[in-house]
């Protein structure tokens, strides 16, 4: 259509020359139509034919800056035409809305949660991996084998990897209680679910962890197995409202230990207090707790690249403590940041190509559903489009015309599943509260919902569009409405 | 546009002479109804309109009329013969090229107004415009000045059920005048207006025409017919008389 014109506009234009010649004859002519001086004279002095034919501009200005004139004509009767149909708008639009607004909501929950495992769960500290008897954050199947095949990490291996493990900056062990029934008191106050952790001295320097006041666990605590803690501050704010806790006598499951120090707050991980917890030193846990408990060993690199080469060594050195067969997989786990939010994203992956999924049908229902409507304007217009076609509408600015309706109608569908998806993120933030992770709507979100949903009405306007646009003009005029 | 050929060539020395704006050249319009049933709505129709003449097309209802005015106002295209407007040789065009035409060359005027109901009465006089692409400001005060020449002025922001007959079918004539096209194509302009506004419209057509525009006018109607200075007879197809009075 677009070569079929503009091979007729220098065709026509090659005619401008001629035309323009015989425009100054027929002026000569028409100085023959001089007409008596009467009460029409401002009437027919705006009729004068001097100016009529200007033959040469208008044929120019038929390319070029036209097609937007079209489009900016097109864009305002889908704008007309949707305020004149507004309840059939809505309705028409509500699967385009659906899926918007389903997609919007999924990006922005998966774009908060990955905000909120990259925050609390995945922040292990600079360059920290931590070997574990599991790999973290993995699937429910592969936990279920890894509890059959997989053994705790034992001081013996901590001890192990400390003295063959290569140029690392630290390495650190911790144990936690695994009964749940822990409790600490201070004279008549009691704080249940305690977290009951040994360490070793230098955790300090690896974790995330800060001393507000008073000291860490210390190499002589260790050495000693000594009576002293570490505690958090949810232990402060129960026991020592008002007293500084240090030295104070705090009884951990039945055994008084002295405070040493308080650290700073962390918060909370799915709604669960991370500073409900006391640390004592490792040795003193495997006298009063657990003999052979099991490790988290906390291994520090010197930068990022060398973090590699340490879980790599440190993977070699524990296959072979522990016999493990080639081809076999590892009976331990070696956790870092990025595998667990690895292994996170693999997670949100499937949740949002089911999301996807969903969506395609919502959309492609939504479609067909503007298609049908799309097809019902075309008919209930035909006269209109006859009207428009006998003025000089070419097929293409009534497809334009069309395909511009279904699409805006579509991108205003869009607009409302965005608007959806804010109100519903909010709902989310509002009800899981500020504890938790909050949703947040991404740019990439908004942007994906508004272009697909136009791009859906795009697509599933053009049959109806084409079918205007084929419309014989007479048989168009012809038919009435 | 076509590919020229030798024939085509030959045409072109046909071209018609500078006052001819019409030149309808042995025009055929065939349909073919099935199981080689032809029916010939136009069987060889020839004639010429000098630029600022008014003719009338008369004939019964199946005469042909209707598809002659079709074909002259370049919504459809002959099965056979040459049609020449204001130098173009309309009959080869496509759909797109008669639709540059009908935007630039035609001003159409119908029995029903056709007017866009939604649109006011100065955006339905734009619309043309908006075709041959004007930008929007120069195309206001075009469908304004035209709207002036037919004594709208003051109600060009009304819808056309807010107006009358007379003033809907005005309307239409504005915006057949606003593209200035070369011929003013009138069907039936007066059928469905009282013989009182009738009149009236007739006579905006006659200060059209005084004031130099081509007007041909399609009607049934001997006194509608008789404003004409030239009336071409239609009868089954052909071209049964060609008078001019006045």
């Amino acid at each position: 259509m677009l070569i079929a014109s503009s091979t007729f506009a220098t065709a026509a234009s090659n005619e401008t020359k001629e035309s323009a010649r015989r425009n100054s004859k027929v002026e000569n002519r028409r100085a023959r139509f001089e007409f008596p001086v009467s009460s029409f004279e401002p009437l027919m002095a705006s009729f004068d034919q001097t100016a009529a034919f200007p033959r040469t501009g208008a044929i120019q200005s038929a390319t070029g800056a036209g097609a937007w004139v079209t489009i900016r004509e097109a864009f305002w009767i889908a704008v007309e035409a949707l305020r004149a149909h507004k309840l059939r708008t809505f309705l028409t639009l509500l699967g385009v809305v659906i899926a918007t607004a389903t997609l919007i909501v999924v990006m922005s929950l998966i774009n908060g949660m990955n905000l909120y495992i990259a925050d609390h769960i995945a922040n292990l500290g600079a360059n920290v991996f931590i070997v574990h008897r599991y790999q973290w954050a993995q699937g429910y199947e592969a936990w279920l084998k890894a509890r059959r095949r997989n053994k705790p990490i034992l001081i013996e291996e901590f001890e192990y990897l400390r003295d063959n493990l290569k140029d690392y900056r630290n390495i650190g062990a911790e144990a936690e209680i695994q009964n749940i029934n822990t409790y600490a008191r201070f004279q008549s106050h009691t704080v249940y679910f305690v977290d009951i952790a040994g360490v070793t001295p230098n955790m300090i320097d690896i974790g995330m962890q800060k001393v507000e006041s008073g000291r860490y666990i210390t190499q002589p605590d260790y050495d000693h197995e000594s009576l002293v803690c570490f505690i958090g501050q949810d232990l402060v704010n129960s026991f020592f409202p008002n007293v500084d806790p240090l030295n104070k006598e705090v009884l951990v499951d039945g055994i008084p230990f002295r405070v040493v120090g308080v650290a700073e707050k962390i918060g909370s991980t799915f709604g669960e207090s991370q500073d409900n917890f006391v640390q004592i030193p490792l040795t003193t846990y495997q006298k009063f707790f657990s003999p052979r408990p099991s490790l988290e060993v906390n291994v520090q690199a010197w930068d990022a690249e060398q973090m590699m080469r340490l879980e790599d060594q440190t993977r070699a050195l524990l296959r072979a403590r522990r016999h493990v067969p080639y081809r076999e997989d590892d009976t331990f786990g070696i956790n870092a940041s990025d595998t667990i939010m690895q292994t996170w994203h693999q997670i949100t992956g499937a949740v949002f190509g089911v999301t996807i999924g969903i969506v395609a049908v919502f959309m492609l229902v939504g479609g067909i559903v503007i298609m049908n409507i799309m097809l019902a304007s075309v008919t209930e217009r035909t006269h209109e489009i006859g009207i428009r076609k006998s003025l000089g509408a070419r097929r293409r600015d009534i497809l334009m015309q069309f395909v511009i309706e279904a699409s805006v109608m579509a991108g205003i569908g869009g607009g409302m599943g965005l608007l959806a998806a804010v109100l519903v993120s909010e709902l989310v933030n509002l009800i899981v509260g500020p504890g938790f992770f909050n949703a947040s709507i991404p740019v990439s979100a908004i942007l994906v919902g508004l272009v697909l949903s136009t791009g859906v009405g795009l697509f599933f306007g053009i049959y109806p569009a084409s079918q205007a646009a084929k419309l014989d003009p007479i048989e168009a005029l012809r038919t009435e409405n | 546009m076509a590919t020229r050929t030798g024939a085509d060539s030959l045409r072109e020395l046909q071209i018609p002479p500078d006052g001819v704006i019409i030149k309808a050249d042995d025009l055929w319009k065939t349909y073919d109804m099935g199981e080689a049933i032809q029916v010939h709505a136009l069987s060889g129709v020839s004639f010429d309109i000098d630029r600022g003449e008014y003719v009338a097309i008369m004939g019964p209802s199946g005469s042909g009329k209707s598809t002659l005015m079709n074909l002259l106002g370049c919504l459809d295209t002959p099965t056979r013969g040459n049609y020449w407007l204001n130098g173009h040789l309309v009959s080869e065009l496509s759909d797109d090229e008669l639709a540059y035409i009908r935007n630039k060359e035609i001003g159409f005027v119908f029995q029903t107004f056709n007017l866009l109901a939604r649109a006011s009465a100065l955006h339905n006089v734009e619309l043309p415009l908006i075709y041959s692409g004007m930008p929007a400001r120069e195309r206001l005060e075009k469908a304004e000045e035209s709207l002036r020449k037919v004594d709208l002025a003051e109600r060009m922001h009304h819808k056309p059920n807010e107006l009358s007959g007379g003033q809907r079918q005005r309307v239409a004539i504005a915006r057949a005048l606003v593209n200035n096209p070369s011929i003013m194509l009138a069907d039936e302009p007066t059928g469905n207006l009282d013989s009182a506004t009738g009149e009236e419209i007739m006579g905006v057509f006659g200060r059209l025409h005084e004031a130099g525009h081509t007007i041909l006018l399609v009607t049934h109607e001997h006194d509608i017919a008789a404003h004409a200075h030239r009336i071409i007879h239609v009868r089954d197809g052909r071209i049964e008389r060609d008078e001019r009075i006045g």
